[in-house]
């Protein structure tokens, strides 16, 4: 009778720990979501998450970058330049699955670690308008959850194939936390332009696979 | 002369995300023929280039064809202008594709009125994705918006298509000439320009809504809401009677409430005692009644001038000073018959003052009852007293609440009632009272001579007096002086003829009085109406009435 209690504390508790369950938990070998249904969701995600994206850039311009001449400051900045990326149709065309679905997980594992130190930094940054905090903890929350998608999505795909090489590291935290006001902004600046960059490539390549696989070119 | 003023770069727009255009607008020529370049270069390269074609987008334009357009890449482009004086350059604007796309307007924009059969007609509206945008592998997604408007309207209606390429309108106004429009935009990107008009005529014959079926509810609800209004009206009173059923009031009979608004209590009190309080009932209504009669030692009723307080174990008696005062008549047998006329002329009092022997009687049944088992006509309620178990005579209910006197007030047509009625209805007052009450007496009369008795005994009330039925009361009438004690008179047993024989009270014994008085004799009525009873000195007469009388003890139990 106490096993049964525990059995029936833990899983009261399991159930709590759930904020929306999933079609599908996520390892479970033998659960299987249509694709197209992880196409649709996967494609969902992207596209939110490079909204929140451009619109917390924006607002960052507007506030901290006027007249400033940061985008000057910008080219080359973005730590997942390495990345080798299709820069337009035909060529994203030519692209492999694996290779696409390769660097679009390369990209999101490459954004974590930045994204977690991004939240902790605009919380630290006086004045930092609601705007761009809360959509800077709702992309970190989204990012962790396209990447799980993908994952899943990669599984079916290319059943056996290998995953990734490492992805490129991100190493801007000491100029987050410089203390020249302006070099940190122009840090904050370098960071969300390439968040937003990244967060369209993203979108663009997963729309690309949703309509090449699922539609077969007939979107 | 002088150099050139400083060129200045409008825009730049992709519409699809694979070319896009740049337009400047030239300074000041300072007087010579200026030449205007454009020169770029993409990040992460170090060459500059110049653009690549400035034809196709017209004049001070640069079109950037798909070979020269990389997304993801910032383009720092600038414009030149040249004249002899020298160059002037513009600021440079750094581009990059992925966020300038604005598509060109959907195109082939159609217009067509539907008429299905069993489905309401509509405007269909179709169009397809702009030029230069590539939907199908995903690499440009789209979403439009239609809006339209009746030529000579103001204001636009607009709907939101998404990603389909038609639409159906369905609300349209007929004989009006409608306009249409439809635009675009990309999933990140700026909204198109607006579609030329496309116009189409609706005829005047154009269903627009199905009206006969609204207008056919409509009657129907106001056919329904008059039925219901008209149940309403016509059964509402009882409705609500039935919902929320009217409080009775409460209301004493025979009692005027306007004595309490006067306010004086005398007035009050008099009314009371006046006025049949508490009230008897009517002389046909009236089948039963009980008296309890106060037993003084010199055989009179003692009257007691004190009105007002009504203390416990302590019952005035009320002193007719007058005691010819228009009820010598009373006295007389043949006052019953007129008096069973008019019930409401002298109504006598009959005290039955508390005794300590009746104050003993902790289990008397203090209810009241309701002698008559109809309320009476003009609503006067006999009140009764109930004896305890120790009487072997009548039991006389006792009204509920009272601690002190209890009256029993009646007619003398009451009276006479209770002499005619009262074994007629004795089983029937009985069955109303307490059982332990009621035992000695409930089998002198029982059941369905009942009626027939009651019959006969009514009919002989309002006859002539001059039957033996009558009172026998003595003629003359014998003012009261003394004062006595009060003693309690039961009444033994009603004959068959009628006649009333009292006994007084026993003390605590039960069974059949040894000692019998007999009070059957009204010597005289007071001028609060109470009925002075002496014994019979013609006790021959009772003891040969109480042979009946004597049968019925032994069959109380």
């Amino acid at each position: 009778s106490r096993l049964l209690l525990l059995l029936v504390v833990s899983n009261l508790l399991l159930c709590q720990g759930v904020v929306s369950t999933p079609v599908c938990p996520s390892g479970a070998g033998n659960c299987q979501v249509s694709l197209r249904d992880l196409f649709d969701r996967a494609v969902m995600v992207s596209h939110y998450i490079h909204n929140l994206s451009s619109e917390m850039f924006n607002e960052f311009d507007k506030r901290y970058a006027q007249g400033k001449g940061f985008i000057t400051m910008a080219l080359n900045s973005c730590h997942t330049s390495s990345l080798p990326t299709p820069e337009d149709k035909e060529q994203a065309q030519q692209t492999h699955h694996e290779v696409l679905m390769n660097l679009i997980l390369g990209l999101l594992r490459s954004w974590n670690d930045p994204l977690y130190h991004l939240v902790t930094e605009v919380r630290g940054m006086k004045g930092a308008p609601d705007a761009i905090l809360s959509r800077a903890i709702e992309i970190e929350e989204e990012n962790k959850r396209l990447l799980e998608g993908m994952e899943m999505i990669f599984g079916q795909v290319l059943p056996g194939a290998k995953e990734t090489e490492p992805y490129p590291v991100w190493s801007g935290l000491p100029s987050l936390q410089t203390k020249d006001e302006d070099a940190r902004h122009s840090a904050f600046y370098n960071l969300l332009h390439c968040l937003r960059r990244d967060s369209s490539k993203i979108d663009t390549y997963l729309k690309l696979l949703n309509c090449r696989i699922i539609y077969n070119n007939n979107c | 002369q002088s150099p050139p003023g400083k060129p200045k770069i409008i825009k730049c727009r992709s519409p699809g995300k694979e070319t896009f255009t740049c337009w400047w607008e030239p300074g000041a020529d300072g007087g010579l023929p200026t030449n205007y370049t454009l020169t770029y270069h993409k990040e992460g390269e170090t060459l500059t280039h110049e653009c690549p074609d400035y034809k196709t987008g017209g004049p001070n334009t640069c079109y950037f064809n798909k070979k020269h357009t990389s997304i993801w890449k910032l383009y720092v482009i600038t414009v030149n202008a040249i004249n002899q004086m020298g160059v002037s350059s513009s600021d440079p604007l750094y581009v990059d594709v992925t966020y300038i796309v604005e598509p060109e307007p959907p195109a082939n924009l159609t217009l067509e009125l539907k008429h299905p059969e069993d489905r309401k007609p509509y405007l269909w509206i179709k169009w397809f994705p702009p030029t230069l945008t590539d939907v199908k592998s995903g690499w440009f997604m789209i979403q439009y918006e239609i809006r339209l408007k009746p030529e000579k309207a103001t204001d636009w209606e607009i709907h939101f298509a998404a990603k389909q390429t038609q639409l159906k309108i369905f609300s349209l106004y007929p004989g009006q000439k409608y306009l249409v429009q439809v635009r675009c935009k990309p999933d990140h990107g700026y909204w198109s320009e607006w579609s030329p008009e496309s116009s189409i005529q609706i005829p005047n014959d154009f269903p627009v809504k199905d009206t006969t079926m609204w207008i056919f509810v409509a009657v129907l609800s106001a056919v329904i809401c008059l039925i219901m209004v008209w149940a309403v009206a016509l059964k509402g009173y009882s409705m609500m009677t039935c919902i929320l059923p009217p409080v009775p009031g409460p209301k004493i009979k025979g009692f005027d409430i306007h004595l309490l608004e006067k306010g004086k209590s005398e007035e009050l009190l008099r009314a009371l005692e006046s006025q049949d309080f508490p009230p008897t009932s009517d002389c046909e209504d009236l089948l039963m009644e009980f008296i309890e009669v106060d037993d003084s030692e010199d055989q009179q009723l003692m009257p007691r001038p004190s009105k007002e307080h009504m203390e416990q174990g302590v019952k005035p008696m009320h002193m007719d000073p007058d005691s010819d005062s228009g009820r010598g008549s009373c006295d007389s047998p043949s006052l019953f018959s007129e008096k069973c006329d008019e019930p409401q002329a002298h109504p006598f009092k009959f005290h039955t003052p508390e005794g300590p022997e009746k104050l003993e009687n902790p289990e008397t049944n203090l209810t009241y009852r309701q002698a008559t088992q109809s309320t009476s006509r003009e609503g006067k309620i006999p009140y009764f007293h109930a004896n305890g178990p120790k009487s072997s005579t009548w039991p006389f209910p006792q009204p509920p609440s009272l601690h002190n006197p209890r009256y029993s007030y009646h007619n003398i047509a009451d009276v006479c009632e209770l002499a005619l009625g009262m074994a007629g209805t004795t089983a029937t007052l009985l069955d109303q009272t307490d059982q332990h009450a009621l035992k000695p007496s409930k089998t002198i009369e029982t059941g369905g001579e009942e009626k027939a008795a009651k019959q006969r005994e009514s009919e002989g009330c309002s006859s002539k007096p001059d039957q033996d039925t009558a009172w026998p009361l003595p003629q003359d009438k014998t003012p009261l002086i003394s004062a006595k004690p009060l003693e309690y008179v039961e009444i033994h047993k009603v004959s068959q003829d009628g006649v009333l024989a009292l006994f007084p009270k026993q003390n605590e014994k039960v069974g059949a009085p040894e000692t019998s008085k007999e009070y059957s004799k009204v010597s005289r009525v007071t001028d609060s109406n109470i009925l002075v009873l002496v014994p019979d000195p013609q006790a021959q007469n009772l003891t040969l009435l109480e042979e009946p009388a004597k049968e019925a003890p032994p069959a109380l139990p």
